[in-house]
């Protein structure tokens, strides 16, 4: 055991080591042009327009933050970008349709094929398919645990969150929640986990560890609200929710989903990022075709970047 | 090369592992769902793709769904035990008035997945909830539609092929792939309705007809892959947006933007039981 900690250290050493240099870029997935946008976000410009594969929507970071992985539902692949040189490295086959993926922090991508309801496990480097999962219609939320323990799926037509035990992808519990539940997220702690649910217009806190719900609030009072991206700020008390057509971010106390704000983005808000130090959010702005730069302490957008055709999903390497 | 064959078996495992769990599920129970009408045509194939759907979120929450399809007379006649956790009729609406006459008084919840007769609605029968829009829904949104277009000849459906918004992409593309032809406004209807019942007894955890009824009638909200919570009135009709369509194409949404609140539902067709004495 202690042995085994030993290796765990040295490899978390390792790949500290292995983390290069962040280059500061925002990269956003834009559904209807197959391209992703690259943003410098030291001056908000965009420094370069990458032709990726047929409909990209989901995005995520390999965990040395070398590879920007991004879900090409049309191609039935996850397309792998580097993030220095910003050329299309590589398409791995992924299972059909692709949507949301989420990288565990062993490597392996975790990704809703909307198709098939499964979800796969997908290892980048060898491109080998390692496990399919069933899941319910239309899958496509996934969330991993930060401990890595626990991966999430949500299906949008069965409405639950999926619970998977890692690494040997059993089912734990299947949790019903408000109708279309989107994304799931957790605190760096693995304790918690949020939900959001597009049509219920509601997100549900849940204890990770006993798959339970603790607690579902509406955000009808927000006209118009489609509960979409959700995340926890950085000290873990506050969590934004991407609010669809609201054209907003609603503010929640994270400890008690008590809404205490909305700040006004571009139009249907769906992805979100938020960078290191939790000062900005960058928001996806689907019909708008922008990406709105959120001043999180002030709550207030300071900045609108022109990206491509109907944004989807965004991250930082900062 | 050591670290990959371990991570191979960990892989191997674990979709060894997770074949075992599926191909083991714990002992299901069977909702017992009666079909009445014909067991054919578009209405029909949406009720077997609901059916099929159903039986995915049943592998979750522990139901099987087998629709019996029965004779409308047969079924008048029936003395049925158990009673069925819910009825689907696509049946004529006289057929329809003789069911909710027979099966409100036993709490069965009656779905009329085939007739727009607003009669029908504005008798507010016990029991009976209607999945299809009524005559005036159709009416109230052209009628919104022409007030943008004077000139419009527009027809107002509960569905369309070629729609793709809110998901809509994805339920075509299952039925498609299910039933090798388009998604019509009879399918949509017939779909909803096994929707619907699976999910209000995946949430109740009860095949018991009257609790499933009084969930669908006061705490369902269905997404139809329209966009917005769909409830119910207490007229029974199903409240939900339309798909305006003109000479066979999708060209917009009601309720009409521009012209009324389109996060309102109720400006389409009669709002309430309440309102026809209004009139």
């Amino acid at each position: 055991m202690k042995a085994l900690t030993g290796v765990m250290i040295l490899c978390i050493a390792l790949a500290g080591k292995a983390m290069a240099e962040p280059t500061y870029r925002i990269f956003v997935t834009n559904e209807k042009d197959n391209t992703v946008s690259v943003i410098d976000s030291r001056t908000n410009k965009v420094e370069a327009t990458i032709k990726v594969g047929h409909r990209p929507r989901g995005i995520g970071l390999s965990p040395d933050h070398a590879s920007v992985y991004i879900a090409l539902g049309e191609d039935n692949a996850i397309g792998v970008i580097d993030t220095k040189t910003l050329k299309v490295v590589k398409s791995i086959p992924s299972g059909s349709d692709p949507e949301a993926f989420a990288v565990h922090p062993n490597g392996h991508i975790y990704l809703s094929n909307e198709d098939a309801n499964l979800a796969s496990v997908l290892d980048p480097v060898s491109g080998e398919l390692l496990a399919e999962i069933p899941v319910g219609i239309e899958p496509e939320g996934v969330g991993i645990t930060p401990d890595g323990k626990r991966v999430m799926v949500t299906s949008e037509s069965t409405n639950m969150v999926h619970v998977i035990s890692v690494p040997d992808h059993k089912s734990i519990a299947n949790i019903l929640v408000g109708a279309r539940p989107r994304e799931v997220t957790f605190s760096d702690d693995s304790k918690w986990g949020y939900v959001t649910s597009e049509i219920g217009g509601q997100v549900t806190k849940f204890d990770v560890a006993a798959s339970k719900i603790v607690k579902t609030v509406k955000l009808t009072s927000i006209k118009k609200v489609k509960p979409k991206g959700a995340l926890l700020s950085r000290d873990q008390k506050t969590l934004y929710v991407s609010t669809g057509r609201a054209d907003s971010i609603a503010v929640l106390d994270a400890d008690n989903l008590e809404l205490q704000t909305t700040i006004p983005v571009g139009k249907r808000v769906w992805g979100l990022a938020l960078s290191r130090d939790s000062s900005r959010l960058y928001t996806c702005n689907g019909i708008d075709n922008t990406v709105s730069v959120v001043d999180t302490a002030a709550q207030k957008e300071i900045a609108k970047i022109a990206v491509g055709d109907m944004p989807w999903g965004v991250v930082i390497d900062d | 090369m050591r670290l990959t064959i371990r991570w191979l078996m960990i892989g191997c495992m674990g979709i060894a592992l997770a074949f075992v769990c599926w191909a083991n599920p714990s002992v299901a129970q069977d909702v017992p769902l009666i079909y009445t009408g014909v067991p054919e045509g578009s209405v029909w194939l949406g009720v077997k793709l609901g059916e099929h759907e159903s039986n995915i979120l049943g592998r979750f929450t522990g139901q099987t769904y087998a629709i019996k399809t029965m004779d409308p007379e047969a079924l008048l006649n029936a003395n049925l035990e158990p009673l069925p956790t819910a009825i689907i009729a696509a049946t004529d609406v006289e057929h329809l008035r003789k069911l909710s006459a027979k099966f409100a008084p036993l709490g069965v919840a009656v779905f009329n997945v085939a007739s727009d007769d607003e009669a029908l609605r504005q008798a507010c029968l016990p029991g009976l909830l209607h999945t299809p829009p009524s005559a005036r829904m159709k009416a109230d949104a052209v009628a919104q539609w022409q007030k943008k277009h004077p000139e419009a000849k527009v027809e107002a459906w509960a569905w369309h092929p070629d729609f793709e918004k809110f998901a809509g992409r994805d339920l075509n593309n299952r039925f498609r792939k299910a039933h090798q032809v388009p998604m019509d406004s009879e399918a949509w209807s017939g779909w909803a309705a096994l929707k619907m019942v699976s999910e209000s007894v995946a949430r109740t955890q009860s095949i018991n007809p009257q609790q499933i009824l009084t969930y669908l009638r006061e705490e369902m909200e269905f997404d139809g892959h329209k966009g917005m919570p769909q409830t119910f009135r207490d007229t029974g009709q199903l409240r939900q947006p339309l798909l305006m369509v003109m000479a066979g194409k999708l060209v917009g949404e009601a309720p009409v933007l521009g012209v009324v609140d389109t996060s309102n539902l109720d400006s389409l067709g009669l709002p309430s039981c309440k309102a026809i004495t209004k009139q």
